[in-house]
């Protein structure tokens, strides 16, 4: 057997995360949708980083220019203090993309960890785990968060990211509980206990890859959810005004500046509107690639 | 060497609206493997011959009996102490399809049960290359070519390569192949069979072939025994050339007698026996098994059991109260 | 609509699948005729294009793929690769039945046979739904079935045996008379394969049928079939009347094929496995023929020609070793005479 022949261990893993991202790359490529999905998500977390930064803090008002249409100074328009709305767009991104953020990580870490455990152990574990999760189902989050709106202020992302992440998982925990089951069945998970491998590698290296573009798309699309949510909550003005978020500005177009009345607040109403729709849509496309990108098969054809 | 006695397993249907069915898959059944021996389970679908492959190959729990790994029983250990003992045994799955992972390289599918048994005896990664290519080569693969790829780049039988490859990762001492060839393309079912063969032959490896194509169980190992199995139950057991060539069990000439003949170059069997229903789970345990079906049936059959053994003038195990020769296999036409 | 066994023509059917590397063909130029009343056999391998060749007579073919030439005339129906739309659907099942390959899967798990059964009769307009029923018990009761308690399950609650009874049952309930069997017997046990392939043959007698059967097994065509035609890669490369073929192939991949089948008795040495293996849409060869990789009588000229199939009365044969050995002895005869 000649040495030669046979990368060593340390080479071959990073040729293979090389044709991964190569990979990754082809599938893109595949439908230009996609790369327009991913160039829009991708500035939208550049907004979110890099434009609070170089605004300044707090934004400037302009008394001359309340509640003014979209012109060549200020692309959206102002709001009600004279502020550009565009400049506000931006500010607002960070709350929203962060708590989204934050959401959907949990969503998917609690998700996943909970279905896999409950289905690769069944038994009691399962039965335990899934009645929890059925109980955890029940519990309507909207009013939820309105009782708990009148104790905590959610002035901080990481707050409502991390109440709506724990409203979150659920769904992905039952989704990935069935995934589970169907998978553990399969001859490859059978073989890798007749084998004697120990259970952390057939989750973590065996089950766990299966399930990626499913639990990619998962936390993907539990990232809609929470903007949805959480704009939805700011508002409905359950929640204070003080923080920067698109749901807020919503709130003050329609009931402050009056933009269901008079086409000046427009832009007020569309900045916010424009951007939930932006970001939705990049999200979609992005989504569609999924399933190539982790299945090595539709990666490579 | 691996032996049962006496292995059942019933298995717990839920019923459509009350009441739990039990299908009894298995009715105490013995067996005996010599290391490096071969043996074939035949029967028809949902006979229990799967059931006990995997009982063998510790995938599946039994009811009741004993089975023995070199000299150690297992009914007396739990189930984390007998794991090591049934690594010996491994399952080669009729599917090469599902039994690798898609989203492993070849090299990683290998690569985890060998850092394993590196850990185990102290050997080093650069060994671990080393026996991955070895396995490769010893299934006929180059492993310069293989180790990078996935599975979907192989084709059926390659996979199925692959398969047993990583079975020999754990230096089993004997192989449980469940219709490992009937998904594999005719052409190339041979090579895969002959590899068998040739494992057991340079290794010393038993192989124990599950299958419903009796000439591919002669394939494996004309030297080893076919056990022919319906309901649960062992009907007739023997040197393979024996009970293919001499069948005495009405059930076995029946299996037999469905074989395709290839008219123009072989003759069919004078005697061909055709069972009078298809197979029903919900026919009576009363007396023999095969009775409702069999076209030879006697006065004893309806009420009493058969049970395998030797009798007079018949070299080979059986479970009939009437046996008697019939010629039901086709022959070539030369020798006629 | 005739009541009779109707022929079927194919001729020069070029079928291609369109892939990132371009059009590919998956059956090439093959011709072929089905004798009215005949069961023929075509034996292949995977990817050699048997199971879209049995598409192919039903126009059924689904994009990528797409008939790009040649012909198959089916008497009574006239070119089916001409058929669009409304004719071609009516023309399935009425004059051609099909029996899907693993007909496990091709049967709905939510609605029992019956319902099945009388959703294919609306969509083929027939009026008397109860004599169809009645046609159905009938056929079922023939191939050894209980009618009406079949006809009241859902798929779950019959066996592999039984649904491919079913699935023969709605290929012939609307009386046709060309029927296509794409591996039928696959998955089946030895006994319940025996039965199935024992009413396939009674049934097509009975109901004066002309029947297809398209498998990988050798076996069942020899046990059925009075016709044998081998495929690989998308070629037709031997065809003539089952016994004769197996009892003396000619091209030498139906040869290595027959080789390859363990048998019950003789020397078990003897069997001996095809080297390489087959070719899959991509990876046949552009020209030349198609089997050369893997065959043993190879030669210069096999690279470049792909060889016709050459008649020597009913059989035919497309090989450049056999034909021009075979071509050789005739003309050595002729001399000698």
């Amino acid at each position: 057997m000649s040495a030669t022949l046979i990368p060593e261990t340390g080479s071959a893993a990073s040729t293979l995360r090389r044709n991964f991202w190569r990979g990754v790359w082809r599938v893109m490529r595949r439908k230009p949708s996609r790369l327009v999905g991913v160039v829009i998500l991708a500035g939208f977390v550049v907004m979110a980083v890099v434009g609070p930064m170089l605004l300044p803090d707090p934004l400037p008002n302009d008394p001359a220019a309340i509640t003014r249409p979209p012109s060549w100074e200020h692309w959206l328009g102002t709001d009600p203090q004279g502020r550009d709305v565009l400049a506000l767009v931006i500010t607002g991104s960070r709350y929203v993309l962060l708590t989204a953020a934050i959401t959907a990580v949990i969503t998917v870490v609690v998700g996943t960890s909970i279905g896999l455990f409950s289905g690769f152990k069944r038994g009691r574990w399962d039965t335990v785990l899934m009645r929890l999760t059925d109980m955890k189902l029940t519990i309507p989050g909207l009013p939820l968060l309105l009782v708990l709106a009148t104790v905590w202020r959610f002035g901080s992302p990481w707050q409502m990211g991390l109440v709506l992440g724990l409203l979150g998982w659920g769904g992905v925990a039952r989704a990935v509980r069935s995934q589970t089951l169907s998978l553990r069945e399969r001859g490859f998970i059978e073989a890798a206990r007749g084998l004697g491998l120990s259970t952390t590698h057939i989750i973590g290296k065996e089950l766990l890859p299966s399930m990626a573009p499913y639990i990619a798309m998962n936390m993907l699309i539990s990232v809609t959810g929470a903007v949805y949510s959480q704009v939805g909550l700011f508002f409905l003005g359950v929640l204070p005004y003080e923080s920067d978020n698109w749901g807020v500005m919503l709130n003050l177009a329609v009931f402050q500046a009056g933009a269901l009345i008079t086409p000046n607040a427009l832009g007020y109403l569309l900045g916010p509107l424009m951007a939930i729709l932006l970001l939705t849509l990049a999200i979609v496309l992005v989504v569609d690639a999924m399933d190539e990108i982790f299945n090595p098969r539709l990666r490579e054809e | 060497m691996i032996t049962g006695t006496g292995v059942v397993k019933t298995f717990k249907q839920r019923g459509k609206v009350l009441g739990a069915r039990e299908v009894r898959a298995l009715r105490g059944v013995d067996f005996s493997i010599p290391k490096g021996g071969a043996a074939s389970f035949i029967g028809e679908s949902g006979c229990g011959k799967t059931t006990l492959g995997r009982i063998i190959a510790g995938l599946e729990s039994y009811d009741e009996g004993e089975i023995v790994i070199d000299d150690v029983p297992m009914t007396p250990l739990r189930p984390k102490q007998r794991q090591p003992h049934f690594r010996k045994i491994q399952m080669i799955h009729q599917d090469p399809y599902s039994a690798l992972n898609p989203t492993r390289t070849i090299h990683q599918t290998l690569y985890a049960p060998l850092s394993l048994r590196a850990k185990q005896t102290g050997r080093s990664a650069a060994w671990i290359e080393e026996r991955a290519a070895e396995v490769l080569s010893l299934v006929g693969l180059d492993p310069g070519t293989v180790l990078g790829r996935y599975p979907h780049q192989l084709s059926g039988g390659m996979r199925q390569r692959v398969v047993i490859a990583r079975a020999l990762t754990v230096d089993p001492e004997m192989l449980v192949a469940d219709e490992a060839v009937s998904m594999i393309d005719v052409s190339l079912r041979l090579g895969i069979l002959a590899l068998l063969k040739d494992l057991r032959e340079r290794l010393g490896v038993s192989v124990l072939f599950i299958t419903h194509d009796v000439a591919t169980a002669r394939y494996i190992g004309d030297d080893g025994e076919l056990y022919v199995i319906y309901r649960g139950q062992v009907v007739e057991r023997g040197p393979v050339d024996t009970v293919i060539a001499d069948p005495v069990h009405p059930y076995t000439q029946s299996l037999l007698s469905a074989i395709p003949v290839l008219h123009g170059l072989e003759r069919p069997g004078e005697e061909p026996v055709t069972p009078l229903s298809s197979l029903d789970e919900s026919q009576s345990d009363e007396g023999c098994l095969f009775a409702r079906r069999c076209p030879f049936q006697g006065e004893r059959c309806a009420d009493e059991r058969p049970l395998l053994q030797l009798t007079e003038g018949v070299p080979q195990e059986h479970a009939c109260f009437y046996p008697e020769r019939r010629s039901v296999i086709a022959r070539p036409m030369s020798e006629v | 609509m005739s009541n009779q066994a109707p022929g079927v023509r194919i001729d020069g059917l070029t079928v291609v699948y369109k892939t990132p590397a371009g059009e590919l063909p998956a059956v090439r130029g093959v011709t072929l005729t089905l004798e009215p009343g005949s069961i023929t056999g075509i034996v292949g391998e995977s990817g050699s294009g048997k199971s879209t060749l049995a598409l192919s007579l039903l126009n059924a073919v689904q994009p990528p793929g797409r008939i790009a030439g040649g012909s198959v005339e089916i008497d009574g129906l006239g070119d089916v690769v001409g058929l669009r739309g409304e004719e071609l659907r009516k023309a399935r099942g009425k004059h051609i039945g099909y029996v899907f390959q693993a007909a496990q899967n091709s049967l709905n798990p939510l609605k029992t046979v019956g319902k099945q059964l009388l959703d294919l009769g609306r969509s083929h307009g027939v009026d008397d739904l109860r004599g169809l029923v009645r046609e159905a018990k009938e056929l079922l009761g023939r191939m050894g079935l209980d009618g009406a308690r079949v006809l009241d399950s859902h798929q779950h609650e019959l066996s592999g045996g039984m649904r491919q009874r079913v699935g023969i049952m709605l290929a012939l309930v609307l009386n046709a008379h060309l029927v296509v069997l794409d591996e039928p017997t696959t998955a089946l046990d030895m006994i319940t394969q025996a039965n199935i392939l024992r009413i396939v043959r009674e049934v097509h007698a009975e109901r004066g049928l002309t029947t297809l059967v398209i498998t990988h097994d050798i076996g069942v065509v020899a046990e059925v079939a009075d016709r044998l035609a081998v495929m690989y890669g998308g070629r037709l490369v031997e065809q003539g009347p089952t016994r004769e073929v197996l009892g003396a192939p000619r091209h030498p991949y139906t040869r290595g094929l027959i080789q390859a089948i363990p048998r019950l008795t003789g020397d078990i040495d003897e069997a001996r496995a095809l080297p390489g293996r087959p070719p899959t849409l991509v990876t046949v060869p552009k020209e030349g023929c198609v089997f050369r990789e893997r065959c043993e009588l190879r030669m210069d000229v096999c690279d470049t020609v792909d060889p016709e199939p050459v008649a020597d009365g009913p059989r035919l044969v497309a090989c450049h070793a056999v034909n021009s050995a075979s071509a050789s002895t005739t003309v050595a005869t002729k001399e000698h005479a």
